[in-house]
Formats: C-alpha cells, structure tokens, sequence
C-alpha cells in the first residue's frame, strides 16, 4: 500500500463510513430509540454506501438509495434519547476551559495543512482539503479523548447523538447534488434556459445576472431552502446562460449565487427552523416578527448579491 | 419549445410543491429525480450487466435514471463527509464545549443591545469559519443572548422587547448563513463543489471560500448598520417612556 493510497479520498470515504456502521451498531441497540430497527438500518445502508461506493455496481448503490429514502418516507429514522447532563457540562467546562476548543480546531486547521500539503507537492488542492477534512476528524477524534481521558464508546456514542438529532436530511445535500446530475442528463437545464431567452437577450449580462438571482431567492421564498433551489437554478440559468457564454469564473459565480439565495431564506415562513421556531421560542407576540426585523436587511444584501456579480463578471 | 420538453420541467414542478407542501424533503427530492429521468425517456436501469434481459426496464445503449442516481450519489459522497467530525464534537460537547462557548459570550462587555448583537454574530461567524454546524436558536439565543440583551437595554416596554428578541433571532441567522460558507466542511460549499462537478465544471474549494469573503464583509457590515440603528430607535423608545 502505498502512501497515495492511504491519504486518499477513497480512503476517508471508507473511515466515514466505518463511523456510520459503528453508529447503526449502537442504533441497533439503542433500547431508548422507537424505531431502532429502522434507524439503524437506514445508517447502516449509508455507512455500506460511503465504504463500497466506488467500487459497487451503480445499479446497486442506486437501489440501495431508493431504500434509504424509503425508510426515511416511512418514518422509519427516528433519533435516540442520550441527553448529556448540563451539571456535568459545566464541571468540565470548569476544569478544562478554553483547553476544550483543541480538538474542534484541530479539524480546520488539518484541513488546511493538508490542503497546503497537497498544493507543495503539485496535487489536487480540492482533494487536499477533502482527505484533510476527514484526517482532520480523526485527529480530532484522537485529540479529544487524550483531553478528556473519555472512553472511544463515548465518542462514538456522541457522534451518534448529533447525527441522528440531524437526522435523515443529512443526506439531502448529496441527494440534490444528484438530483442536478439527473436534471442536467434529462436535460432540464437547457428547457428552463430556453425559457428565460425568449424573454431576455442572451448578451444583456445585467438581466441575466438579475433573473439567476431572483430565480434563486424566489425558488428558495416557496421551498424554504436554499440548497434544493440551487441545482435547479445553476443548471438551468447560471451554467448555460452566465457562466458558459460570458468565460466566467464558476466558483465566484456559484458561490454568490447560493448566498442570493439565503437572502431568500431570511425572508420566509418556509424556513420555520430559522425564522417561525424563534419567534416561538422568544415568546414573541408577532410569529412574523423576525422575519419583518430581517425583510430590509435581507433585500439589501440579496440587492449587494446581484450588484457584487454583475461587476465581478464586467471587470474580469 | 415543443410538449415533449414541457413534460421534462415535472421534477422541478415535483420539488418545488412538493417541499412547499412540506412532504418529507428526502422522498421529494429522488421521486423529482425518478420523475424526471422518465419523462425524458430514460429507462429505470441501464442495458447491461444484471439487467441485461429484463423487458421495459432497459433500453439498449441508455443510462438507466437509477443507475445514473446511484452513480451520482457515490460521486458526490464528499458532501456528507462532515459526518466523520461528528464524534470529536459531540465528545467536545458533553465535556463543555457549549458551557465554556457560553462563558466566553458571557464575558462580552457590549453596553448595548446592538453592540451585543453584533458580536454574537461575528462569533456565529467564526462557527462557520471553524466547519462547526449549530443552530444556534435554541442553544445559545434563547437561553444566553436574549437575557443579556434584555439586561443591557434600557427600557423593558413590550414594544423594545419585541424589537430585541427579533433582532437576537436575526443576528443568529446572518451569522450563521453568511458565515458558514467559508469552511470547506460545510455543506453550502461541498454542495455547490459537487453540482459544478456534475455539469462538468471543475472549481476550486479554496475559490469558493475566497469569494465567500466579500459576501460576510457586507453582511456584517449591513448587519452593524442595523443594529446601531436599533440601538437609536430603542433610545428614542426609552426618552419617550420617560
């Protein structure tokens, strides 16, 4: 086995993966969990994924896919009940102090070595950051126990508490990724593309910067989520319309475009997690309150968002 | 454009009613995908290996939709890679990692409520910067930042504390949206990796970070023009209790 091997994204794949069996396995058991069998089964098909992905017949981890969603449809993925003690918290606090932040920024700060270390010896940086992510949470992992003298059941059982308070949208990112792939082989993008050039000419950059952006905001106002609205947005007006007549650097062009969006998610009930819960849990007489506090702030930077790449795409 | 092409905008119709019906996001998302790849005449596997003799289900020489989403999905398996730091955080967190987050905010010496707000989300930023995911509403606004604000205002009318729990929720938000993009552990820059990948763009992790920076310079910069003039409107509020 050769060192490449080793600090591979395959490899980190696999280390991820083996994180999400452990984490079924204490699933399984979990006697506090409704739906042990279940949730179990749902971060044991994950955890199958991330170890055989590259290497199982894509029909495969495709059905295997179809059933990690089915049991999420079901409502099959359920979380445990491990609350930590917040008397205990606070005794740790108190004798570990600031010392407890060692682990967590070993995590970005691994990420960046590697990234670093990549780039010196003239390898994908990408790939660097990636891989680093994953030695990072392992360096972390073993950080955190040196410091806290904790057991690896413990850790592992505490990784499992925060993944399964997230639950199964962990997985929607990487599902809408897939589902840009799916839109862009149907051919979706070019449909929607061909609609907005019927109504806007395809070398005035200023509209089309406007439309992509209000595209993003509006879809992400009825969905509630910036990351669903992304995939159809970038393949259907950002790509074909910006990104690819006018040369223009994707990654700015991108990134400014997810954010267009989240000015979006500042503005609607939708997105009750971050805008309808508060106001529940502030006890505010008005359940629009927040969002009527953000609404000006929010058209000011959706407006910034429009403005900041219409001129970064002029002046390139 | 003719029907045929029509009919393919049905994922998208299926995503977007679908998440606003609020239906379980998951299921919404890959029927969108087994949708789309129907209508656009995909058969449901690809004409080879296991497949090979089964009726309707193959068509010879095309990708099958579920061949092409499992393909998709073990590509873009970086997204989730996040998961893989959640052990070390959680342990963090059972021995303090939020308590001693909490002292630290505790030792703010902001004199007023919008001074406050407006280092809870510079701190909400540095999360973002450090790849840490939290929603920040329950853990630290409710029972740390509104409490801080309130004793930090100078009137306690119903009217200024509504004006101040809306802002602690926002201050939360900006924070936390614009913030969280310039970590390459976070799903925001990871999904956007992985689309650009799927239409065949390669980009950088390290770009899309770079150019996440103007965008978290406005937002805060916005934000301290807010919440200064929060701190105006409170004031006023306050004299004309007086």
């Amino acid at each position: 086995m050769t060192i490449g091997s080793v600090f591979s994204l395959e490899a980190v794949y696999v280390l991820t993966g083996v994180t999400l069996l452990i984490f079924a396995l204490m699933t399984f058991a979990d006697g506090a969990n409704p739906r042990r069998l279940g949730s179990g089964l749902f971060w044991m098909t994950l955890g199958i994924i991330f170890v055989f992905g590259g290497v199982a017949p894509h029909w495969l981890t495709g059905l295997l896919v179809l059933f990690l969603v089915a049991l999420d449809g079901f409502g099959q993925v359920r979380r445990g009940s491990s609350e930590t003690d917040p008397v205990e918290q606070a005794e740790h606090a108190r004798r570990l102090g600031n010392r407890i932040f060692i682990p967590v920024l070993a995590i970005p700060i691994v990420t960046f070595s590697f990234a670093l270390i990549f780039r010196w010896r003239g390898m994908d940086v990408n790939r660097g950051a990636l891989v680093g992510l994953g030695f990072g949470g392992v360096a972390a992992m073993l950080a955190c126990l040196k410091l806290t003298g904790g057991n690896a059941r413990a850790l592992m059982n505490e990784g499992r508490r925060l993944n399964e308070a997230m639950g199964a949208v962990n997985i929607l990112p990487q599902l809408l990724a897939s589902l840009g792939v799916i839109f862009t082989a149907a051919g979706v993008g070019k449909v929607i593309a061909q609609g907005i050039q019927q109504v806007i000419p395809a070398n005035n950059l200023f509209l089309l910067v406007l439309a992509n952006c209000l595209g993003m905001a509006l879809f992400t106002i009825i969905m509630g989520n910036s990351f669903a609205a992304f995939p159809v947005i970038a393949t259907g007006v950002l790509v074909p319309l910006i990104i690819t007549p006018f040369g223009v650097n994707p990654a700015m062009a991108a990134i400014i475009t997810l954010t267009a969006g989240s000015s979006g998610t500042l503005m609607t009930p939708m997105a009750a997690n971050f805008n309808i819960v508060p106001a529940a849990l502030l006890n505010m007489r008005d359940q629009y309150g927040v969002i009527k506090f953000q609404l000006p702030y929010a058209l000011t930077m959706w407006s910034f968002h429009v403005l900041l790449l219409w001129l970064l795409i002029k002046i390139s | 454009m003719n029907i045929q092409d029509l009919f393919k905008l049905a994922g998208v119709a299926i995503v977007v009613v679908g998440l606003a019906l609020r239906l379980r996001t998951t299921l919404v998302v890959v029927v969108a995908a087994l949708v789309t790849g129907l209508v656009a005449g995909l058969p449901l596997f690809s004409h080879e290996g296991f497949f090979q003799h089964l009726p309707y289900l193959t068509k010879p020489g095309e990708a099958g939709v579920i061949n092409a989403l499992g393909k998709a999905f073990a590509d873009n398996r970086l997204i989730t890679l996040f998961i893989i730091t959640l052990p070390a955080i959680g342990l963090a967190e059972r021995y303090g990692l939020q308590e001693q987050s909490a002292n630290l905010i505790r030792k703010i010496r902001a004199a007023t409520v919008g001074r406050l707000q407006i280092v809870y989300q510079i701190f909400r930023v540095l999360h973002g910067l450090m790849g840490i995911r939290l929603n920040g509403h329950p853990s630290f606004v409710r029972p740390l930042i509104f409490p801080m604000s309130a004793g930090a205002a100078q009137s306690s009318d119903t009217d200024s504390v509504e004006k101040i729990k809306a802002a602690n929720a926002a201050a939360e938000n900006y924070g936390n949206f614009y913030g969280q993009n310039l970590s390459p552990a976070q799903a925001g820059v990871l999904l956007v990796y992985g689309v650009m990948q799927g239409v065949g763009l390669m980009v950088s992790v390290g770009d899309l970070v770079l150019f996440t920076i103007p965008i978290v310079a406005a937002s805060i910069i916005l934000a301290v023009i807010q919440f200064i003039r929060l701190d105006r409107a409170l004031g006023k509020m306050a004299e004309a209790k007086r």
